[in-house]
């Protein structure tokens, strides 16, 4: 084996050839729930339950990113998704701190 | 496989100074990080001296006031920053490829970059003592005293550690895809060698922990140079934000420290056991939950800031479950020597010390972690002796040892054992006369970062003890340096495996040639090497024939880069908006012209391969 | 090598090694980025009511100017991803056109971010006004100069595909590029939601 990095390593069976399908179906569904978002604060935006309506909304949303169009859901992506969830860990324990100990809400 | 046709034949093999400045070699760049790191170091040392100096006789009058401030505020920032981290990326570098059986990390050029920009910011921050006065704001830089009752030496804080901080955060990127893809084969996760786990736990922590201090030290840099309000109460600011921001890096960070000295102190006690590492699947685990729990009990640090019961009871109870995982490795190290065949080289007297001072250390973190004893600890010299002996008493000691281990294997010579012995007893009675009375003064109420004490207090037996040992230290110091510069005369004659090694660095000559391993070696077990020698084996089975190997080109660049940033910092500090645009644009074009001339290497060919293997046996 | 006569393997950017270090390694560096940008947050939501007699969020933003800045860039992560697509196929044209698109839409959305920021600073909300002001632009600041950032390099690769072509050594740059692209849209999703919509909720 050459040390070369630049050397295919692999070449197994011919990928799946994806279509464009689904990444527009993650499209349109994007478009609509930042829809719902914005609507709900226009119409509703004096509801106690608009703020955690819009964030689930959102983390939904960057699912979709994660897992479509970044194809997160594909194979060999187990240690992406442990960086990017512990990563997303860190980030939520400092978000909730400063929410109750830093009079963030 | 013969290398295909645009790969350049002729390397550009550069000699000299040229060869350091431009390298791109795990190896040469370990060096770099540990004469930089050596260099922080004394200078680290040489402020802790008179530190002590000031603090031996009460009222004293040496260092008094503002510059008693900006030794304890850069001997702090210049351990941990430049010194600690250097000298464990350091070992990580010159050992981790080797331990997995690789030819190279995964980044070689990124590699550089990280080194340089850590030297750069390193640098940067010392510069201050020629420009108008370091930090004086602690190395923790809280808030309103950094940002609004410090002169202009905290603006090196700022941007050093910035820069420094970001070469960090490369590096442990850099390894930790090192240690993921690059692994020899049979090299599975659970053969890993104890130091390449920890080093991997180490560089994931870096990767999660300093964004935090990237984050809180753009705030503070905001807040001084462009009048933001982050930390400024009056226009709606929050000053414990820092505290919180600085803590989730910060106390991952002392694991990020402490976790690579528990695998130097692993190797250590098994090679000089000469029996396999008790429990080492236990140890794996243990290592990764203390990395994991790391990231959970940041605010232990504030508990005298007024979160509340119930906060200051979750992170205190959260603290105290990990002693359980360090309990597990202590025990483990223990049951390794039992029964062993126990050598006391100069390396193994470092770990046999760390183990009792490493406990002391970690029993006063448990008492530290007790929220209502805290507020009586906080801020004294108890907390100074604690955190000396996790990270002196814990850390220091590993590095040293690991130095002793792996020099060989870092520059071909053996230092001298003898001269290491009394560097070792110096050292360790050094440290316990320095720091074990400073648990009594600061139970005795003596406060942290004052620069003087009265008379008739009770402090001045344990003060005057104190300074004795940081002397004795410095001595050690000297006899480490006089022990390096001697072994430095002798020819280079260590052998590839001087202490009867289990892992795979052993298995190469000392020091490790160019490409590392002339064949990519086959993994078979646990302790490489070792499962080999039992085998009646003198060498590793090789995964692959003899071969031409491709090799990263050498570049200036990282070095530029690092100076661009470094001209910017200067730029932000004095608002000299030319100067950072030269500075940021010099570093931009650099990456430009990394992206657009692809590297494509050089190979080294198996005649070479074969006259350095003659060469060797000859 | 031109595109035209390279035959590559199905997923070129993660054909050689040095592919897959740095597809993985560029993942690692977006987990480092969730800690950058979540500090980034915490601080914003700690500061955000901290407006000290000065504008407030809900008399600043302007919901369809927000509204059209997250569909040009959601817009743009689809182009981008539409890119990666075009280079399975060992496209190069497909490629490169759609990444074409991305740059424009993120230019249009930098464009929008620079006329927003003016608007503010002329109705005396800036940096030193408050702590409010101190971490909105901070936060939006940093993700406005992700878009820069990520225009630049995509750009620097369209460049680079007229003379290179698609090739093992070139599918990695574009393949991190749209990564990153994608990273920056996600990021935008939580300002649009916790900046702008929470800010105009006022709560």
């Amino acid at each position: 084996m050459s040390n070369d990095l630049n050397q295919p390593v692999e070449i197994k069976h011919i990928a799946h050839q994806e279509g464009p399908k689904r990444h527009l179906i993650t499209f349109v569904i994007s478009i609509l729930f930042t829809a719902f978002a914005f609507a709900a604060v226009v119409f509703a935006g004096q509801s106690p339950f608009v703020a955690p309506f819009i964030v689930v909304l959102a983390l939904v949303q960057v699912l979709f990113q994660l897992y479509i169009w970044m194809h997160m859901d594909q194979k060999g992506h187990e240690l992406p998704a442990i960086g990017i969830y512990f990563g997303f860990l860190i980030a939520f324990l400092a978000v909730v701190t400063f929410v109750y100990w830093l009079g963030g809400y | 496989m013969v290398g295909h046709g645009h790969v350049s034949h002729s390397p550009k093999r550069y000699t000299g100074l040229m060869d350091w400045l431009t390298t791109v070699d795990h190896k040469k760049i370990g060096i770099l990080y540990l004469i930089a790191g050596g260099f922080f170091f004394l200078i680290g040392g040489l402020e802790a001296i008179l530190i002590r100096v000031q603090l031996m006789y009460p009222e004293n009058h040496i260092f008094v006031g503002a510059t008693f401030n900006e030794l304890t505020t850069m001997h702090g920032t210049t351990m941990i920053f430049l010194a600690a981290m250097p000298v464990i990326f350091a070992l990580m570098n010159a050992i981790v490829p080797l331990q997995i059986g690789a030819r190279d990390v995964a980044f070689p050029f990124l590699n550089a970059l990280g080194f340089w920009l850590f030297f750069m910011g390193g640098v940067l921050l010392n510069s201050s003592w020629f420009l108008g006065g370091a930090p004086d704001a602690g190395w923790t830089a809280y808030p309103p005293l950094s940002s609004s009752f410090s002169g202009h030496g905290v603006d090196f804080y700022v941007l050093g550690l910035q820069i420094a901080g970001v070469g960090t955060w490369i590096g442990g990127i850099n390894f930790l895809v090192t240690i993921i893809n690059m692994r020899a084969p049979g090299m599975t996760f659970m053969r890993l060698p104890l130091f390449t786990w920890t080093a991997f736990v180490t560089s994931a922590m870096v990767l999660f922990a300093f964004p935090a201090i990237t984050v809180s030290l753009v705030l503070l840099m905001f807040d001084r140079l462009f009048h933001a309000n982050f930390f400024n109460p009056a226009s709606g600011g929050n000053e414990v934000i820092w505290e919180h921001l600085f803590w989730i890096f910060g106390h991952p960070e002392v694991y990020i420290l402490i976790l690579p000295c528990f695998g130097i102190i692993s190797e250590i006690v098994t090679i000089f056991s000469k029996k396999r590492l008790f429990g080492y699947s236990a140890m794996v685990f243990a290592t990764v939950l203390i990395g994991f729990l790391g990231f959970m009990v940041w605010a232990h640090h504030m508990f005298t800031v007024g979160m509340g019961p119930v906060a200051n009871a979750i992170f205190g109870v959260a603290t105290m479950l990990i002693a359980i995982p360090t309990g597990i490795k202590i025990f483990n190290w223990l049951f390794t020597m039992w029964g062993g065949h126990i050598r006391f080289t100069t390396a193994m007297l470092y770990a046999v010390g760390f183990i009792p001072t490493f406990v002391i250390g970690g029993m006063t973190g448990v008492m530290l972690a007790v929220p209502a004893a805290d507020l009586q600890y906080h801020d004294t010299y108890f907390v100074i002796a604690h955190f000396h002996y996790v990270i002196v008493g814990g850390m220091a000691f590993g590095l040293f040892g690991g130095l002793y281990l792996w020099w060989p294997k870092m520059f071909g010579r053996m230092l001298n054992e003898s001269l290491g012995k009394w560097n070792f007893w110096f050292f360790f009675i050094g440290f316990h006369l320095t720091f074990f009375p400073q648990h009594f003064l600061g139970l005795m109420g003596m406060p942290r970062r004052v620069f003087t004490y009265l008379p008739g207090q009770g402090f001045e037996l344990g003060n005057f003890l104190s300074s004795i040992g940081a002397f004795l230290m410095g001595v050690a110091t000297v006899i480490l340096i006089i022990n390096i510069v001697v072994t430095n005369a002798l020819p280079k004659n260590a052998p590839a495996d001087p202490w009867d090694g289990r892992t795979l660095e052993w298995a190469i000559p000392s020091p490790a040639p160019e490409y590392n391993f002339a064949q990519t070696p086959l993994v078979r077990g646990l302790d490489a090497l070792w499962t080999e020698k039992m085998a009646g084996k003198k060498e590793m089975t090789p995964a692959e024939p003899l071969g031409s190997i491709h090799m990263p080109s050498a570049s200036i660049m990282p070095l530029i880069m690092a100076i661009g940033l470094f001209i910017a910092g200067f730029g932000f500090m004095y608002h000299l908006i030319p100067v950072i645009v030269l500075g940021l644009g010099i570093t931009v074009v650099c990456m430009f012209i990394r992206s657009l001339y692809d590297d494509h290497g050089w190979h080294i060919e198996p005649d070479e391969i074969e006259n350095n293997r003659k060469g060797v046996k000859a | 090598m031109k595109s035209e006569m390279a035959i590559l393997p199905p997923n070129p950017e993660k054909a050689t090694l040095e592919g897959k270090n740095k597809v993985l390694g560029f993942w690692l560096f977006l987990g480092g980025e969730m800690v950058l940008f979540g500090s980034l947050f915490a601080t914003f939501i700690a500061l955000r009511h901290g407006t000290a007699g000065g504008p407030k969020a809900q008399e600043l933003f302007s919901l369809p100017m927000v509204a059209l800045a997250t569909f040009i860039l959601l817009t743009s992560s689809l182009t981008s991803v539409l890119a990666i697509l075009g280079m399975h196929r060992q496209n190069v044209g497909v490629l490169r056109g759609w990444l074409w698109i991305t740059v424009l839409l993120g230019v249009a959305f930098l464009g929008l971010e620079v006329y927003e920021f003016t608007e503010y600073v002329n109705e005396g909300h800036t940096i030193s006004s408050s702590a409010f002001g101190s971490a909105f632009y901070t936060l939006v600041g940093f993700h406005g100069g992700h878009v820069l950032a990520g225009v630049t390099w995509i750009t620097l690769l369209i460049a680079q595909s007229y003379k290179k072509g698609l090739t093992v050594i070139t599918a990695p740059k574009f393949y991190l590029a749209s990564l990153y692209w994608h990273f920056v849209d996600l990021v935008w999703v939580f300002i649009f939601t916790v900046v702008y919509l929470i800010g105009k909720v006022g709560t």
